[in-house]
Formats: structure tokens, C-alpha cells, sequence
């Protein structure tokens, strides 16, 4: 079965698949700031050269306790529990968006603590339950 | 109960197209893939009848797939 | 192993299997929709929204495995060049690329609600639009290209190269930041998806299952049929 036409065969595939998985990691690699949905906090305070006239997106949990709404104002902390950034936002923002859940903010950066978004998203969890189960869980933490 | 049933808490919209949208676009590859099957069936059908008797027989000798496709085609009309 | 791919005997079990996947298709599928529209729960924060994945997920899981098996059976088909397999890869293309597409519009229908957005260009979203671009590319190669060896052979080369894509698709949630979620459902079989929930979304899987099954047997049988007729006066 194994001819020399299948070898070579075998071979031009080995040798294109090894190339083609080099080449797209070097190419992800190089790309991976693009990649990047959204920039932690942490991110935000290591990084170098803050750019503000850039638009962003910073993304983590929504702190607990941190949501202060004043007129259209809504002002809430974003932390990855390493780091904390300052988000002020006016406007409407989705369903799913409350504290201890996960938010990605799209806008620009006044400091490194301070960050003015033009846009909220909400970002889901991967566990999906029924309402009763999660109030039993509340009942049963308490 | 019903109205419930169909505003799905204000997620109706989003919830029924989603499902429209799968099922209708499944219904139409259905649809497109019977017809393009059958109108090879039926252009096959053709071309066996248009052979002469003898290449016929040869034919329906030679290949199994012609043979089992003219009994199952011949039954399904 | 290989009598399984030779048209001649298997042309009647074809037949045999679309009339038995008729006949309970529907009641499958029925019973498949009440649970995921009416008896199962909503969910403690999308709400009702979440019943969107009943079709999302198994439709994107679909859109996976198909590229995948393309890709593997093109291997197989360019090493060894066994031409029956390219029936078969003609065959999954269509229901691959269908299935890709209604992932990636559901998609867009549960993120509105959920995220607040229609489109992100976040990896999984823009790997999963790379997936369905390599389906049109792998589809147009039977399409453009007359000479069916070179038909194969081309589009066996690009179904090779979109298998690099396949695991940046699967692991995209867990590599980068992503707006999607991470997958629910882990390799090792744990899941954070409620039991309630997760009963409609594999009853759903299985229906379209069924349903892509029918659709490949059909198409199978008429690339048979076409191969037949074209080679009517040589058999």
C-alpha cells in the first residue's frame, strides 16, 4: 500500500502542516494585541505609553458595591482583582449588566485610573441555571 | 399563559427569529437537495430507457448501482 | 473499511436509511422543541434569551465537526487518492457551511440582548467567519473548476489548510480575551450547564444530527447517481 507516490505524498502534507501551524502561530503571536478583545486593569497599569486619544476596551468583573448612578451618570469600578480602573458612562446599558458580573467598556483612557466610556457590553459567564437553583444557592451561602 | 408563551419576557423577538431562521434555512436545503436528487433520478431513468435492449442488459449486469436504482426508482412511481 | 465507501454496496442501505430517518425525524423533533421552548427553565440572568442556544450551540458544534471530518477524509482522499471520498467531502460542504452560518446569525441575535451588541470582532466571532469563508472557498473549487481531479485535489488542499483554523476556533475563548463566553461543555465531559437545560440542548444536538444525516445520504446519492450517468456507457 505504502508506494513511493504515497510517501511523498505523506511527506508534502507532514512538511505544509508543520509550515502552515509555525506560520499562523508566529502570525497570532504577532497579532495578539489586535486579538485582544478587551485590556485587563493589570494590562492597562503595566503597559507603557498610554495612549489617550485612542479608543479602547477594558473588560473585567464589575466590583461589588461600586455602582454609583446620578442622573445619566453612571459610575462603577472594573477590577480583575489584581487592579482596579475608574469607569464614568452615560447612557443606557444592557440587561445582563449589574455588580459581580462581567463587563467590557469601550472608550478612552483620562489616567491610568481613570477610564470615560462611550459604550458598555456585557460580558456572559459559561454557567447557565434556573432562577430557583440560584436562589438556593444565595440561601444556602448565607 | 399564551402571551407569555410568545413574548418570552421581551426575549420573543430575539428568541423566535433565531429559531425561524434555523429551521427555515434548514426547510430550504431540504427542499433544494430532494429536488436536485430527484431530477437526477429521473434524468438517470432517462438515459437507461434511451439505451437499447441490449446495452441495457448490459448495463444493469455490469452495475449494481443501476440495477438497485432502477427496482427502488421503478417502485417509487 | 473501504466496502463502507463503495457506492455499489451500500447505494440500498442509502435508501433504507433516509426512509427510517423520515419516519421519526419529526417526532424528534417535536418532542426536541417543547423542551427547548416551553418545559425547559429560563435562565437566573439571560432570562428566556438563553433558549437561543438550543440552536446556537449544537449548530456551531455541527459547523466544527463537519470542517473537521472534510479535512481528515481529504487527508485520506490526497494520500491515498481514493476518489469516493471526495463524494463524501462534496456532500458535507453544503450542510457544514449552512450550519456555520446559522451559528454565527443566532449568535448575533443572542448577543443583541445579552451583550448589547450585534457584532464584535472578538477571536471566536472572527475565527468562526474564517470557517465559513473557507466552506465557500472549498465549495466554489467543485464549482469553478471543471476538471474534477483538479476540482479534488485543489479543494482537498484548502480543506488541509482551514484544519489549522479548527482548534484556534475551540481554543480562541481560553487564548485571548474574548467577548464569548468560555465553552460551557469541556472536553472532559464536565459541564456548567444545569441539567434542565442541558437535556434540550443535547435533544436539539440529535435532531439536527438526524437532520444533517439526511441531508449528506441524499446529497451522497446523487453524486452517486451523477457519477453513474456520466459513466453510462463505460459500465
Amino acid at each position: 500500500m505504502l508506494t513511493k507516490k504515497v510517501k511523498k505524498r505523506v511527506s508534502f502534507l507532514s512538511l505544509l502542516l508543520i509550515f502552515l501551524v509555525i506560520a499562523v502561530f508566529f502570525i497570532l503571536k504577532s497579532l495578539t494585541s489586535n486579538i485582544l478583545y478587551f485590556k485587563s486593569p493589570t494590562d492597562i497599569q503595566l503597559s507603557q505609553d498610554v495612549i489617550s486619544k485612542k479608543k479602547i476596551r477594558v473588560g473585567g468583573m464589575v466590583k461589588k458595591n461600586s455602582i454609583k448612578i446620578n442622573n445619566q451618570e453612571i459610575k462603577f469600578v472594573i477590577t480583575d482583582f489584581k487592579n482596579e480602573i475608574y469607569v464614568s458612562y452615560s447612557g443606557t446599558v444592557p440587561n445582563l449588566f449589574s455588580e459581580g458580573k462581567g463587563v467590557v467598556a469601550e472608550g478612552k483612557l483620562k489616567d491610568k485610573n481613570f477610564f470615560v466610556a462611550d459604550r458598555i457590553l456585557a460580558k456572559h459567564d459559561e454557567n447557565y441555571m434556573p432562577p430557583e437553583l440560584k436562589d438556593l444557592m444565595k440561601t444556602n451561602v448565607k | 399563559m399564551i402571551q407569555n408563551f410568545i413574548s418570552m419576557n421581551g426575549y420573543g423577538f430575539f428568541v423566535w427569529l433565531s429559531f425561524a431562521i434555523t429551521f427555515l434555512a434548514c426547510g430550504i436545503v431540504y427542499y433544494k437537495t430532494y429536488k436536485t436528487l430527484k431530477k437526477y433520478e429521473k434524468d438517470f431513468a432517462k438515459e437507461l430507457d434511451q439505451l437499447s435492449e441490449a446495452e441495457r442488459k448490459l448495463v444493469l449486469e455490469k452495475s449494481k448501482v443501476a440495477s438497485q436504482f432502477l427496482a427502488s426508482y421503478n417502485k417509487s412511481i | 473499511m473501504l466496502d463502507l465507501i463503495n457506492p455499489s454496496r451500500i447505494f440500498n442501505l442509502i435508501e433504507k436509511l433516509i426512509n427510517f430517518i423520515n419516519s421519526i425525524f419529526f417526532v424528534l423533533l417535536i418532542i426536541a422543541l417543547t423542551f427547548a421552548l416551553v418545559l425547559s427553565p429560563p435562565d437566573y440572568l439571560q432570562g428566556d434569551s438563553v433558549r437561543i442556544m438550543y440552536v446556537h450551540v449544537p449548530s456551531a458544534w455541527i459547523g466544527l465537526a463537519s470542517f473537521t471530518a472534510i479535512a481528515l477524509l481529504s487527508i485520506l482522499s490526497f494520500v491515498f487518492k481514493i476518489k469516493n471520498l471526495n463524494l463524501i467531502t462534496k456532500s458535507i460542504a453544503p450542510i457544514g457551511l449552512l450550519f456555520t452560518c446559522i451559528a454565527i446569525i443566532t449568535g448575533s441575535l443572542w448577543g443583541q440582548p445579552t451583550w448589547g451588541t450585534w457584532w464584535a470582532w472578538d477571536a471566536r466571532i472572527t475565527s468562526m467567519l474564517i470557517l465559513s469563508i473557507f466552506y465557500i472557498l472549498f465549495i466554489l473549487t467543485h464549482k469553478l473548476i471543471e476538471k474534477e481531479d483538479k476540482a479534488n485535489k485543489v479543494s482537498n488542499i484548502i480543506a488541509i489548510i482551514g484544519l489549522i483554523n479548527i482548534p484556534v476556533i475551540r481554543y480562541s475563548v481560553d487564548w485571548w480575551n474574548t467577548l464569548h463566553q468560555p465553552s460551557s461543555i469541556k472536553l472532559d465531559g464536565t459541564s456548567s450547564i444545569h441539567p434542565s437545560m442541558l437535556l434540550p440542548l443535547m435533544l436539539m444536538l440529535l435532531v439536527l444530527l438526524l437532520y444533517c444525516a439526511l441531508i449528506l445520504l441524499m446529497k451522497y446519492k446523487t453524486e452517486i447517481i451523477r457519477i453513474k450517468k456520466k459513466n453510462i456507457k463505460r459500465i
